[in-house]
C-alpha cells in the first residue's frame, strides 16, 4: 500500500498571465500523474489546489488555507514575484517550501523555495552577450511597470553602459494597459539596433502585434536587422500573439523539442513552463523517495539529510539550468545556440558562473 | 563580450558578525552565502583581522564599547545592528557605535542584502560629510588670513568690496581657492618686510 503525500497547488487559471500560469500547472499535473501511476514510488501524491484567480491578494490566505487546513509541507506555484514574496512569511512560520518555476529577476534566496526556472544570469545576461554582437548595442527597454520590468531592465541598461552601446529609451506600461503607440512611436524616431521585451499579458501582446505592423511598412524593424528579445516569451503565449510572434529572440532553459534538461527527450513539452514546473515535482518526488521519514521537512533540511543527487543547490536553492538562445521560425523556436549546466547566480555575484561568449561566426559573402 | 556588473558589487567581500554562537549567525551566515559574501563570527571581541572587514554586523542586546578594537563611533566599514530588544538604551548604544543600518532579531528568511546596501549607502554619505566638514573646517579657519588679505589689498586705496573682489579675481585667475590666494598675499606681505609693518602704516 503507497502512503498518500499532500502536495499545495497554487497558480491562478484566470486573469492577466493565465497562459503562463495555466501551462505551470499542467507540467505540474503532468508530473504528479506520471509519479502516481509508477509503481516504484512508496507514495502517491494528493493535490490540495488553490485558484487564486489572478488576484495578487488571494495567495496568501489562499496558502495560508493550503498549509494549515491541510498540513500541506510542499506547494508548488505562484507566477509573478509579488504572490512569491506574499506568500514567503507563511512558508517561513509554517516550516513549508514552496517550488517556484518560473523566470525571474533575482535577487532572493529564501530558504523556503525553491527555484527550478531561471534568473538573470541564466536568462538576461546570455541574451544580451549574444545579441549585442550581432545587432548592436544601440538597445530600446520596455517592461510593465513592477519588479521584473524594472530589475531586468535595470541589469539590461548596465550590461549595454558597459558595452559602451545607448539605452535609447525606456518605457512602463501598467498591467493590462495596452496604450503602446507612444512606444511604438519613440522606437520607429530612435531606430534601436533591438527591443528588450519584458512587457507581459496584454500589453506584450499589443506591443509585439504593433511592432510587427511597423516591421511591415518600414523594412529596418524586420527581425534581422532589429529582432525584440525576450527573458520570459515561450511556446505557451503562440495563441496570443499569432503571427507576430514569428522572428522573436528569447532565451530559457527549454524550449520545445530540445533535448536534455529536463529529461533527456524522453518526454516533450510545450514550453520551458510545464517543464520547469514538470521538473520541480519529479525533483520532489526522488527527494521524497530517497528520504524516507522527511515528508514534512523543511526544504533545509531535506537538503541537510538527503544522499540522492539533487539538482537543488544547497546555498541558493536554485537548479544548474542549460541556457537556449531561440528565435521563433514558422510558428516554432529553432534554438540558435546553446550552453550546459549553468550554475545560478541569483545576486550576480560570482562572474565563474557567467555564460561563456560565442561570437558571431564570419560568414562568406556570396 | 565581458560582462563586468557594477551591481551588486557585494561578492568576495569580508564580513564580520559580532554575536555570540546563536540561530542568529546561522540565519545571517545562510543568507550571506548566496550573495557571495566571505563570512565569519566571533564573541565576544572583534579580532585584528575585523580591522580589513567590509561590513560588521554586531550584537545590539549584549554588545558593550571594549568589544571594538576603534574609538567607539569611528568604525571604520558600515556597520549593521542586530536588535533584539527595542529599549532605547540599545537602540541609543546601537547609534553611538555608529550604526548605519540594523536587522530585527529573529532573523528570518531576507533583510541582509537590503540592510548591506542600505548600510554601505549611509556610511558612504557619512564619509563624505566628515570630509567635506575637515575641508569647510579648514577653510573656516583661515577666515583671518582672507580678512589680512583684504586690508593689505585696501591698503593700496580701494575700497573694501573692491579688495575683495580683487582678491576672488586673483584666486580665479590662478585656479585657486580665496584663502590659499589670500595666504600667498600674506606671505608675500611679510617677506616684503613684515606684515606688521604694511598693516601698520594702514
Amino acid at each position: 500500500m503507497r502512503k498518500t503525500i499532500k502536495l499545495g497547488i497554487l497558480f491562478s487559471r484566470s486573469g492577466s498571465y493565465g497562459s503562463l500560469s495555466s501551462a505551470s500547472r499542467r507540467g505540474a499535473l503532468l508530473a504528479i500523474d506520471a509519479i502516481n501511476s509508477d509503481e516504484s514510488y512508496d507514495f502517491v501524491f494528493e493535490t490540495v489546489d488553490r485558484d487564486p484567480k489572478g488576484n495578487v491578494d488571494l495567495y496568501a490566505p489562499l496558502c495560508e488555507e493550503i498549509l494549515e487546513e491541510k498540513s500541506v509541507a510542499h506547494v508548488i506555484g505562484c507566477v509573478t514575484s509579488w504572490s512569491r514574496k506574499d506568500v514567503i512569511p507563511l512558508l517561513e512560520r509554517y516550516g513549508a517550501t514552496l517550488w517556484y518555476c518560473l523566470p525571474y529577476e533575482g535577487f532572493e534566496a529564501s530558504d523556503h523555495v525553491v527555484y527550478t526556472h531561471a534568473c538573470p544570469n541564466q536568462h538576461l545576461l546570455p541574451l544580451l552577450s549574444w545579441a549585442l554582437p550581432r545587432f548592436g548595442n544601440r538597445g530600446y527597454l520596455t517592461g510593465s511597470n513592477y519588479i521584473w520590468g524594472w530589475e531586468v531592465n535595470r541589469v539590461a541598461r548596465e550590461i549595454i553602459l558597459e558595452a559602451g552601446g545607448d539605452v535609447l529609451g525606456e518605457r512602463y506600461l501598467a498591467l493590462n494597459d495596452i496604450s503602446i503607440g507612444h512606444m511604438i512611436e519613440e522606437i520607429r524616431a530612435t531606430r534601436p539596433n533591438f527591443v528588450l521585451n519584458s512587457l507581459v499579458g496584454a500589453s506584450s501582446y499589443t506591443f509585439l502585434k504593433a511592432f510587427a505592423e511597423l516591421a511591415k511598412t518600414d523594412s529596418f524593424f524586420t527581425p534581422d536587422n532589429c529582432p525584440v528579445l525576450s527573458c520570459n516569451l515561450t511556446e505557451s503565449e503562440f495563441v496570443e500573439i499569432g503571427a507576430a510572434a514569428e522572428g522573436l529572440i528569447s532565451a530559457g532553459p527549454y524550449f520545445h523539442g530540445a533535448r536534455g534538461w529536463p529529461c533527456h527527450g524522453v518526454r516533450s513539452f510545450e514550453s520551458s513552463f510545464e517543464a520547469a514546473s514538470w521538473a520541480a515535482v519529479m525533483e520532489l518526488a526522488k527527494l521524497l523517495q530517497a528520504n524516507p521519514g522527511a515528508e514534512s521537512a523543511p526544504i533545509s533540511k531535506l537538503l541537510s539529510v538527503n544522499t540522492y543527487r539533487t539538482m537543488v543547490d544547497t546555498e541558493t536553492h536554485h537548479t544548474a539550468l542549460p541556457v537556449l538562445i531561440a528565435q521563433v521560425k514558422d510558428g516554432a523556436f529553432q534554438v540558435l545556440e546553446q550552453w550546459q549546466d549553468i550554475p545560478a547566480d541569483p545576486y550576480l555575484s560570482h562572474s565563474e558562473r557567467r555564460t561563456d561568449t560565442r561570437l558571431p561566426r564570419l560568414q562568406i559573402v556570396k | 563580450m565581458m560582462i563586468r556588473l557594477h551591481i551588486p558589487d557585494l561578492s568576495k567581500l569580508r564580513v564580520a558578525i559580532l554575536h555570540r554562537p546563536h540561530a542568529t549567525v546561522q540565519s545571517l551566515r545562510r543568507q550571506c552565502k548566496p550573495i557571495g559574501l566571505d563570512v565569519f563570527d566571533c564573541w565576544p571581541e572583534l579580532p585584528p583581522k575585523a580591522l580589513a572587514a567590509d561590513f560588521v554586523f554586531f550584537d545590539a542586546d549584549m554588545g558593550y564599547d571594549a568589544q571594538f578594537p576603534w574609538n567607539t563611533g569611528e568604525a571604520p566599514m558600515p556597520m549593521i545592528a542586530l536588535i533584539g530588544s527595542e529599549a532605547p538604551g540599545r537602540i541609543e548604544w546601537s547609534l553611538s557605535q555608529g550604526a548605519d543600518a540594523q536587522i530585527l532579531k529573529p532573523v528570518g528568511d531576507g533583510g541582509v542584502f537590503s540592510a548591506l546596501l542600505i548600510a554601505r549607502r549611509a556610511f558612504e554619505v557619512r564619509q563624505q560629510m566628515r570630509d567635506e566638514i575637515c575641508v569647510l573646517r579648514g577653510r573656516l579657519s583661515q577666515r583671518q588670513t582672507v580678512v589680512q588679505a583684504v586690508t593689505l589689498l585696501a591698503a593700496a586705496g580701494r575700497s573694501e568690496d573692491e579688495a575683495y573682489a580683487q582678491l576672488r579675481q586673483l584666486a580665479m585667475a590662478r585656479r585657486e581657492t580665496m584663502e590659499d590666494a589670500a595666504h600667498r598675499i600674506v606671505l608675500a606681505a611679510q617677506s616684503q618686510g613684515g606684515l606688521h609693518g604694511k598693516l601698520g602704516k594702514h
